[in-house]
């Protein structure tokens, strides 16, 4: 996006094509990203099954968050019915493991590419219909699929909520937040390398090129359809998969709390760790995630407090603390419009090029 | 300055020392609340009665001179905050049990709440909860999910039986036809087939469901569906706030129906927002009587509302006396585990199973008998059906329309269902 400093030392230069798209622009970043990676994988060993719920509720919302932002950030369409895909992938993998007898090693996948396909259906409409018309028709698959979820008795237990077999591999079961985070991490770290990999290459390039000017795109041979209705597809994938390892750590899937208000939660993840950013997804959703979290906290502090009994606030603390979220996003709008994504940018070159930044 | 040291960390030692002592022996629970939330209007007077029981409980001597450590959360209807909370709950220190609210948070807890081995006392009282075992094959097991009172299927069962008689009593003739009104929502949607398989086997026509959403709106469609239709029982499956709609535009449109709400969807605050529209309602209660009643319990229940309305003026609608039965319960499960090898969420889950026709001390005449065995969680079969009255304008305080008359809630039958081993877990 606009307005990045490149972090690439001066007199080292690009001279091969390879070498312009790689993923890592220099060493220390691919080091500091292994490196991510390692301390993640060692985060279990310290954290408690708290923390270690928040993680696993970033990886989880981080993955479906990211397809939204291949749909959004890099493609320009919109989808309001994210949370509908998600937990498509949801009941499709609670469905393979328990009724179909698939191992959950691969009903996560499976459940990911079938979500795919009814991403690809409700992306048609994207074929021919543009910003708020598409938001209104994708709208329709929000509320479509959860009519679906509440009739469709054999596949998501309508009333009753279906069960998810616990992931295992090799006949051994994972329990518990601290194992299961690593099938979390795992999935986290292969979805972010396949998007940052897909936009590396010509589909990638053509699903930008058509957020960029469609016209333009249309007029150089992209077909349009095929990558608006592509997108979708990738966006229901990962979607999908979320949904998938969601419902194998609840081991529980109700369509109780998937409804719009999910899906703009998506999009607020999206938005807020910046568009078309692919490390700014996790850092959006880490935000939406921990925000609550940490009201939470605050108000916990507050309660009971000097405060709170010189204000007689009580019960009305959880209220402020609705409206400190809601305000807290519109602040950080306000001031970050370009996302998590690219302050950690500016911060980087502050660094790089302390004390000479100007 | 050698000795001032090694006393002040002799003292400190002995400091901490008691302290993770005392840390130790307070009972740990998890209360999960909405003030907040899209239930708060029911969440509210539930929430306060299980923590005001609690700080009775604590006032009183605690669990066997044990004090009672309570954490009320306001998690505010969202799913992610309830899993949260309950991951605080459930790390090192654990809690012995919790006391949970609705369809949102128990649904999603119920496969860590078994696999944690951790008592959940809900305000949900899906059919679904109520098979420990899983053999009735309608759902999983559910062995650590409780809740007093009637599953939302029963209440439903138990209404539809009374409507039966109603219409004999009545002398009309033909079939009666039922209609299941609500959102398609794992909530309305609960007692669904419970209450069409029933209504068939007495003898009702019963028609396609009536799809209304759970927030409150403009539902004079539906009103004149339901019209056209000649239904004469509806079911409203929705909470109170929506069921208002209903029941207002469907006055309007000038339908005659006899309307069956649900547990959380009628009550004295929604029959006074409701107004004249709310005249004649039957609902299921989860106790006997309602507040104000002279039965021996009530004195326990009045003493335990002073803890958060010490004037004593307050009235506290059905929701209330239904959160004490609920918290009384689990302060005798936890006495009972705390005597019988620690209070541990398995104990406290085999002191459910102790007694039969179990009344909480105390609670005698407000607290229907319960039984809860390992292989049956539906802890009472008696469903006391409730008719809501209005007369006049419903506008100013609630106690002193209860007072006045001017809202009445008129007890108007206590169906005893069979325990049948096929109503179970659905």
């Amino acid at each position: 996006m606009a307005g990045t400093t490149s972090l690439i030392p001066a007199g080292d230069f690009r001279t091969s094509y390879a070498a312009d798209t790689t993923i890592f622009p220099t060493v220390t970043s691919r080091n500091f990203a292994i490196a991510g990676i390692v301390l993640a994988a060692c985060a279990p060993l310290i954290l408690s099954d708290y923390w270690m719920s928040l993680l696993i509720a970033i990886g989880i919302y981080g993955i479906a968050a990211l397809g939204l932002n291949v749909l959004l950030g890099f493609t320009g369409q919109i989808s309001i019915g994210h949370a509908a895909f998600f937990l498509f992938g949801a009941f499709t993998s609670a469905y393979l493991s328990s009724k179909m007898a698939v191992p959950t090693f691969f009903a996560i996948p499976l459940a990911g590419v079938v979500t795919a396909m009814v991403g690809l259906v409700f992306g048609l409409p994207a074929a021919r219909l543009k910003g708020l018309y598409l938001a209104i028709a994708t709208l329709a698959a929000q509320y479509i699929l959860l009519d679906f979820f509440a009739r469709a008795e054999w596949f998501s237990g309508g009333s009753v909520p279906a069960s998810a077999e616990p992931f295992s591999i090799f006949g051994y079961t994972l329990t518990g937040d601290h194992q299961y985070f690593y099938v979390v991490l795992a999935y986290v770290v292969i979805s972010f390398l396949l998007v940052t990999n897909l936009m590396r290459t010509r589909d990638g390039r053509a699903l930008i090129a058509v957020r960029d000017h469609y016209l333009s795109a249309e007029i150089m041979g992209i077909n349009l359809t095929k990558y608006r209705t592509l997108s979708f597809g990738i966006a229901a994938f990962f979607a999908g998969i979320g949904g998938a390892l969601y419902a194998h750590y609840q081991l529980v899937v109700s369509y109780e709390g998937f409804g719009i208000e999910r899906s703009i939660l998506f999009l607020a993840m999206v938005i807020i760790g910046g568009l078309g950013s692919i490390m700014g997804t996790l850092m959006g959703t880490a935000f939406v995630v921990l925000l609550p979290e940490a009201m939470e906290w605050l108000s916990a502090l507050l309660r009971g407090g000097v405060i709170d009994q010189a204000l007689g606030l009580k019960n009305n603390i959880t209220f402020l603390r609705e409206i400190a979220i809601g305000v807290i996003i519109i602040i950080f709008l306000v001031f970050e419009p370009d996302g998590l994504a690219h302050r950690w940018h500016q911060i980087k070159a502050y660094w790089k090029l302390y004390p000479f930044s100007h | 300055m050698k000795t001032t040291t090694l006393l002040g960390s002799a003292a400190l030692a002995l400091l901490l020392g008691a302290g993770s002592a005392l840390a130790q022996s307070a009972i740990r629970i998890g209360h999960l609340a909405d003030y907040s939330g899209g239930t708060s209007d029911v969440g509210t007077p539930f929430g306060q009665a299980v923590a005001d029981t609690f700080a009775w409980i604590n006032k009183n001597g605690g669990i066997n001179g044990t004090k009672v450590d309570i954490e009320t959360v306001d998690y505010g209807y969202q799913v992610p905050r309830a899993v949260a909370q309950y991951k605080k709950w459930t790390g090192s220190d654990k809690v012995a049990a919790i006391m949970g609210w609705g369809t949102a948070d128990t649904e999603a807890l119920t496969g860590f709440v078994a696999q944690d081995k951790i008592p959940f006392l809900s305000g949900s009282y899906a059919g679904q909860l109520t098979d420990p075992t899983g053999e009735a094959g309608k759902s999983k097991a559910a062995p650590y999910n409780f809740f007093y009172g009637p599953s939302y299927s029963d209440a439903l069962r138990a209404e539809l039986t009374w409507a039966a008689e109603d219409w004999k009593a009545k002398g009309k003739s033909g079939a009666p036809k039922f209609v299941h009104m609500g959102a398609n929502h794992p909530y309305p949607n609960s007692p669904k087939a419970a209450g069409e398989a029933i209504a068939k086997e007495l003898g009702f026509e019963v028609l396609p469901p009536l799809v209304f959403a759970l927030t409150p709106g403009d539902y004079s469609a539906q009103c004149l569906s339901l019209k056209s239709s000649g239904a004469n029982y509806a079911y409203l499956g929705n909470t109170a706030a929506s069921n208002i709609s209903v029941i207002k535009a469907c006055k309007t449109a000038g339908v005659d129906v006899q309307f069956l709400g649900n547990v959380w969807g009628m009550d004295e605050n929604a029959a006074k927002t409701a107004g004249t529209a709310a005249d004649g309602v039957v609902f299921p209660l989860r106790t006997p009587v309602v507040w104000g009643a002279d039965v021996p319990g009530m004195k326990t229940v009045v003493d335990i509302s002073k803890i958060s309305d010490p004037s004593g003026n307050a009235y506290r609608p059905v929701h209330y006396i239904a959160g004490v039965c609920s918290a009384m319960y689990m302060k005798e499960a936890l006495e009972w585990a705390a005597k019988n090898g620690g209070v541990t969420g398995e104990n406290v889950r085999k002191a459910f199973y102790q007694k039969k026709g179990w009344v909480p001390t105390g609670m005698e005449g407000v607290c229907n008998p319960s039984t809860w065995t390992d292989k049956d969680h539906r802890g009472t079969l008696t469903v006391d059906l409730y008719r809501s009255r209005v007369s006049g304008s419903t506008d100013g305080d609630l106690s002193a329309l209860m007072k006045s008359g001017a809202i009445k809630l008129e007890k108007v039958k206590t169906i005893e269902l069979p325990r049948k081993p096929e109503w179970l877990g659905w």
